[in-house]
């Protein structure tokens, strides 16, 4: 008896130890279980269900084009139950079997622990020979590690500042801001008519002579899809222009050089404007207003009221819509750029209904700058930005205002009482005056030196022999040419407004004239091309002829002339621009 | 009377911001003609502020706790059984968050962010077991720590990990301590708690990257005691070294050492040290030219360090999301990749102009040039005086616990034949009271 | 042997000045981070200003069902008939069948008010936070949809993972005593 209990009582730890292990493994087998149920359920979430989310969002898809059927729209709805029922199971599903696999892990460590501690070996500590040697052996052991830790981390960082640097912006801001300067501009054609927007172009080596039948003088000859009465702008080897039909909206961007169409970029017709089915007078058609660019982004606008940026990749950066326009013959402002940003002269309405905005957009994002509210009928002028006496002035025309604004935030400089009607030709700024036309009537100069309403103080002169319609005028710093659109050339004394001379070209124009190297050019809606002298007396240099309409104003480059005609852009001159500009 | 002003400014300025990037009001709300009447939109308050308050208090305890079970009471399972608690509680219960680990962060960002102040509770989290580590010894790690805990409690199977792996991976925990603290300072996130390899099981929920990595950390301590403690927790790095200096700590015999080796693998943290043999005398001449190379090495570890970290500062800055964006900006404005991500749609969306973001991004850089250049010369600092405190020989008469590796876990007092002595005598001492 | 007390005296008071600088250390931090004052907890919130309702919040949270979800300002809602944050994009008809559902937990409920008006409504518990709805109410309506990040749910998480992921940066840091950054409708 005495015998066996004591028998028991050696064997009671072992028989613990044993229950403890196999505790352990069942513990450690539901685990194992637990874990593959809480790993298979989220791979369900994860990679199952939305499989199932897709083929609804496909279903749903394939319903559109058609009428569906009650059948159709059941079993969308019971798959669409379906996969909701199905993620509130997964959920539960997922905390439940969290709970058990925490569970039968405490239970698995619990009886491991107590396994480990009933059958834990009494310490049997190691002889070591020569604890001295030992002890250095590690230390050393220890030393090179940490060196082979050093080494590691000096070849990671030398690698890394060895290789190129990621941070390709901080070059990028070392080499100024993102917007070409005024400087710049002026050795370009960024906008319509130029810098300035006075049609006087920098290069004296402009040519003089090419003929559209034979093809002399014209470099190259290119389609543009989509039609517009906008003029190309220039911004070193690439030309900018743009075209429309009621359903498409395009930016075409072509290599100076050979011609090549390089990107075309689409801006979506907004629906409002779908909706609004603007149908704008012929002569303007739909996309009358002329892009402009900041040197490293273009600007679009069209007769919607759809407004894009590209860059010069032709990746749209934005686009968005200004709203419809209310213009009596179609929207055709053009757009003009102050640094980073587009201006957008909005005049639209019949003035009551206070409609008419200048905008300030910035150009990266499309964001509104600044705008600001006008009391103004539409109008189809363009503004510009101009430098007078070292401060930028924003000046545009209105009925019955000629405006300056500051580009900087808006703020009104000042304004002139002079205009009525339709305006249309867009001011210039020369000899240190704003000329601004009233068509049909009178062309007057201000000086804009003054603040407030300047009606009475700053209006230098106004000659009331009659203003052109369309045709923006041209100056010389001695003369100013104004051209009406059936041909009659009216050349006034800068100073004073005195006329000077007349002169009928008996044709149609719709094209403003332009200025390089002394020379008038004139560009007829036939397509032809009048060269005469600049000065007080009329003097024809000669005739050119393209052999294709043109409507639109043309651009001036390096030794490059470039006319779009109506379905073609032209590109005259040498292959390679030798001039320099002025 | 200029406060309402600015703020009916900031009004307006966000009224203004609000409806360009919202549109808002293009259907203006309507004027109902029933007596419908608009429900209030409700949100759930937060929990109080209390628990926060509780949790610090509870920490106090415990670590007062802690402080007598190990070196008064030395007592493992009084201390195996505070630990399952905290595990419990701060762990469990309370989610693992605010932890004392990732307070260091808070801490960091406190300092150098004027527009954020640490809450009071997270600050006696961060403080709390520092001064205690100070006074005691590692004994946060010992019983408070949940993260500690959690590992402590999986260990089964403890094995040796060799002495010069174990001094190589402990510079993880140095670089990860100097990355946390710079990446805090910069604002660009908190990268310890980020990732918190536990705080997954303490929810019952997480990342799965989380979850598989926490399993793993655990999965590993079964067999290596506490890894991260040893090889990663930046906090731990704190410790080691404010232990080295503690007032008081633990020993491993309760009176004095009688040499009998048996605890000498008791250990599964590798802390106990034998006593140490003289060495020969060629050794030590090698030794000490060494130790003047490595004090030579010192300064320029440093400077080199400094210098490398100054370098890759633009590696650095891009765990910065704004630098990230700049960098993902000027890509796609110059054409040099595809398409835009949402962040770069985003930022086009809210009309900030790319050069203003280009400015804050340098600028960033250059913060992260300082921080970089700091944390290189930290990182020098560390391998250097490593290098060195290998390089010293130490005299130990003792078999006795490393004050900076000790986590204070109570488990060698019961190999001491003294500890065994010392609790028969307390035996009879409440017998014979 | 009184040189080598001198050793133990040296090192003891250079063990005890190193005690003192490291006790003063920890002492100076907390004082400085105290004396920044500021009582409060700071909790994580969305700025529905910056959010771009990207669909990481549902995917992104250490919750299992996010603790983001969909708030409603009534007063900016334009109680449309037809709601881009309710109905896909392109509905097959104008009823509240699954079909037609923009939402693909179903969380929204569609009430008739009168005529032409109908009151849209979360319910929380359905709501995944995915912001199909936001971005459809931003898009096309008047925004009065957006994201929010619910307190109750919220763990407070020291580094939200939502925040590391958020694309637009919209996750800041709010004081407890404002939790919510709800749009404003004064300006109505």
């Amino acid at each position: 008896m005495a015998d066996l209990s004591q028998q028991t009582s050696a064997d009671e730890p072992r028989v613990a130890y044993q229950t403890a292990r196999t505790t352990a493994k069942v513990a450690g087998t539901f685990a194992i279980v637990f874990l593959a149920l809480f790993v298979s359920n989220f791979i369900g979430t994860s990679v199952i269900a939305p499989l199932r989310e897709n083929r609804l969002v496909e279903m749903k898809a394939e319903l559109r084009g058609g009428d569906p059927t009650e059948e159709q729209l059941a079993d969308i709805r019971q798959l669409d139950l379906q996969i909701r029922r199905n993620r509130m199971w997964r959920l539960d599903f997922a905390h439940k079997s969290g709970y058990a696999l925490l569970v039968s892990v405490v239970l698995f460590l619990v009886a491991g622990k107590l396994a480990r501690v009933l059958n834990e070996p009494p310490p049997r500590p190691r002889s070591i020979p020569d604890v001295g040697a030992e002890q250095i052996r590690e230390a050393r052991g220890s030393r090179w590690t940490v060196v082979a830790g050093l080494v590691t981390l000096g070849g990671v960082a030398a690698l890394l500042i060895t290789s190129a640097a990621p941070l390709a912006f901080v070059e990028a801001k070392e080499t100024g801001p993102s917007y070409a300067s005024m400087e710049e501009k002026r050795l370009q054609w960024h906008r319509f008519r130029g810098p300035d927007g006075g049609g006087v172009s920098v290069f004296t080596n402009i040519p003089t002579e090419w003929d559209g039948a034979t093809g002399k003088g014209i470099l190259w000859k290119t389609a543009v899809p989509l039609p517009g009465n906008n003029s190309p702008v220039i911004w070193n080897d690439r030309i900018f222009l743009c075209g429309a039909t009621e359903q498409k909206q395009e930016v075409y961007c072509y290599d100076a050089n050979a011609g090549r169409l390089l990107w075309t970029g689409d801006v979506p017709v907004s629906p409002a404007a779908t909706q609004a089915r603007i149908d704008p007078m012929e002569d303007t058609g739909r996309s009358a207003s002329t892009m402009a660019t900041d040197g490293k982004r273009v600007y679009a606008i069209f007769v919607t009221g759809d407004i894009a940026a590209f860059d010069f990749h032709g990746r749209r950066l934005w686009h968005k819509s200004l709203g419809v326009p209310e213009s009596a013959y179609g929207y055709a402002s053009s757009l003009e750029t102050y640094q980073d940003r587009v201006i957008v002269q909005y005049d639209q309405g019949d003035g009551s209904e206070d409609l008419s905005r200048l905008y300030a957009l910035d150009g990266t994002s499309g964001r509104i700058v600044w705008e600001v509210k006008r009391e103004v009928p539409n109008s189809w002028t363009s503004p510009i930005v101009v430098e007078i006496e070292g401060r930028p002035q924003l000046i545009t025309l209105t009925d019955p205002w000629a405006l300056a604004n500051d580009p900087a935030d808006g703020a009104e400089i000042w304004r002139a009482d002079c205009l009525g009607g339709d305006v249309a030709p867009s001011p210039i700024y020369a000899g240190g005056l704003v000329l601004a036309i009233e068509p049909y009537s009178h062309l007057v100069a201000i000086r804009p030196t003054g603040q407030g309403d300047v009606t009475e103080t700053h209006i230098a002169w106004t000659m009331d022999e009659g203003g052109p319609d369309i045709c923006c005028p041209v100056a010389d710093g001695q003369h100013v040419y104004l051209l009406e659109s059936h041909g009659l050339i009216l050349c006034c004394r800068l100073a004073d407004g005195e006329k000077v001379y007349e002169q009928d070209l008996r044709d149609n124009f719709t094209a403003s004239p332009s200025l390089a190297a002394g020379r008038l050019y004139f560009l007829s809606m036939d397509g032809v091309m009048t060269i005469a002298e600049a000065g007080p007396e009329y003097k024809e240099l000669g005739k050119s002829e393209l052999g294709e309409k043109c409507h639109a104003s043309p651009a001036f480059g390096n030794g490059r002339l470039y006319i779009r005609g109506l379905e073609n852009l032209y590109c005259i001159g040498e292959p390679v621009a030798g001039g320099r500009a002025d | 009377m200029v406060r309402p002003r600015l703020i009916l400014v900031a009004l307006a300025a966000l009224l203004v911001v609000g409806v360009a990037a919202l549109g808002l009001e293009r259907f203006p709300p309507p004027e109902f003609e029933t007596d419908y009447v608009r429900p209030t939109t409700t949100a759930p308050n937060p929990p109080q502020g209390l628990w926060e308050y509780v949790d610090a208090g509870v920490l106090a305890v415990t670590l007062v706790l802690a402080t007598v079970l190990i070196l008064r009471t030395r007592n493992r399972k009084l201390i195996f059984a505070l630990m399952l608690f905290c595990l419990a509680y701060f762990g469990f219960f309370r989610n693992g968050c605010v932890c004392p680990i990732g307070a260091v962060q808070n801490v960091t960002l406190t300092i150098f962010d004027p527009g954020y102040a640490i809450p009071l509770a997270v600050l006696v989290f961060f403080a709390l077991p520092l001064v205690f580590t100070l006074f005691f010894g590692r004994v946060f790690c010992g019983a408070v720590c949940p993260l500690g805990a959690i590992q402590d409690a999986v260990l089964i199977h403890p094995v040796r990990v060799p002495r010069w792996l174990e001094s190589g991976l402990r510079l993880i925990a140095y670089l990860y301590l100097g990355a946390g603290v710079l990446f805090a300072a910069m604002g660009a996130m908190f990268v310890i708690c980020r990732y918190d390899p536990f705080v997954g099981f303490f929810r019952l929920s997480g990342n799965w990257e989380m979850l598989v990595v926490g399993a793993c950390l655990l999965l590993i301590g079964m067999f290596v005691g506490r890894p991260y403690c040893r090889f990663l927790c930046p906090y731990g790095v704190i410790l080691r070294q404010l232990s080295r200096l503690s007032r008081w700590r633990v020993t491993i015999t309760p009176t004095d050492c009688i040499q009998c080796h048996l605890c000498e693998d008791a250990c599964p943290f590798g802390a106990i040290r034998k006593p140490t043999e003289p060495w020969p005398n060629k050794e030590y001449q090698v030794a000490r030219r060494r130790l003047a190379f490595l004090l030579v090495l010192l300064p320029v570890l440093i400077g080199a360090g400094g210098w490398a970290g100054y370098e890759l500062r633009q590696w650095l800055a891009m765990v910065h999301p704004e630098v990230r964006l700049a960098q993902r900006i000027y890509l796609e404005e110059n054409a040099l990749v595809e398409g835009t991500i949402d962040a770069s749609d985003a930022f086009r969306a809210l009309g900030r102009s790319s050069d203003e973001l280009y400015a804050a991004a340098t600028q960033l850089r250059d913060r992260f040039g300082i921080g970089g250049a700091l944390l290189g010369a930290f990182v020098g600092c560390v391998i250097g005086g490593k290098l060195l405190s290998l390089s010293v020989k130490r005299r130990r008469t003792d078999y006795e616990p490393d004050p900076a590796s000790c986590l204070a876990c109570g488990r060698c007092y019961r190999y001491c034949p003294k500890e065994h002595e010392r609790l028969k005598r307390g035996r009879e001492g409440l017998v014979r009271h | 042997m009184p040189q080598r007390n001198d050793d133990v005296t040296r090192r003891r008071l250079l063990r005890d000045g190193l005690w003192g600088a490291c006790l003063a250390g920890i002492g100076g931090v907390a004082g400085f981070a105290a004396h920044k004052g500021q009582k409060v907890d700071w909790l994580w919130q969305i700025d529905p200003y910056k959010c771009i309702a990207c669909g990481n919040c549902a995917t992104h949270c250490v919750l299992e069902e996010s603790a983001v979800k969909c708030t409603h300002v009534y007063g900016i809602c334009g109680y449309c008939e037809i709601c881009f944050g309710f109905f896909d994009p392109e509905p097959l008809a104008i009823n509240e069948g699954a079909e037609n559902q923009m939402c693909p937990t179903g969380a929204i409920e569609r009430k008739f008010v009168e005529e032409p008006y109908y009151e849209y409504s979360i319910s929380k518990s359905l709501c995944n936070g995915c912001g199909k709805c936001v971005k459809g109410c931003n898009a096309f309506g008047n925004g009065s949809l957006f994201l929010q990040v619910q307190h109750d749910r919220c763990v407070n998480c020291n580094q939200c993972a939502i925040a590391a992921a958020c694309p637009s940066q919209a996750f800041r840091r709010v004081p407890a005593d404002q939790p919510y950054l709800l749009k404003s409708v004064d300006h109505v």
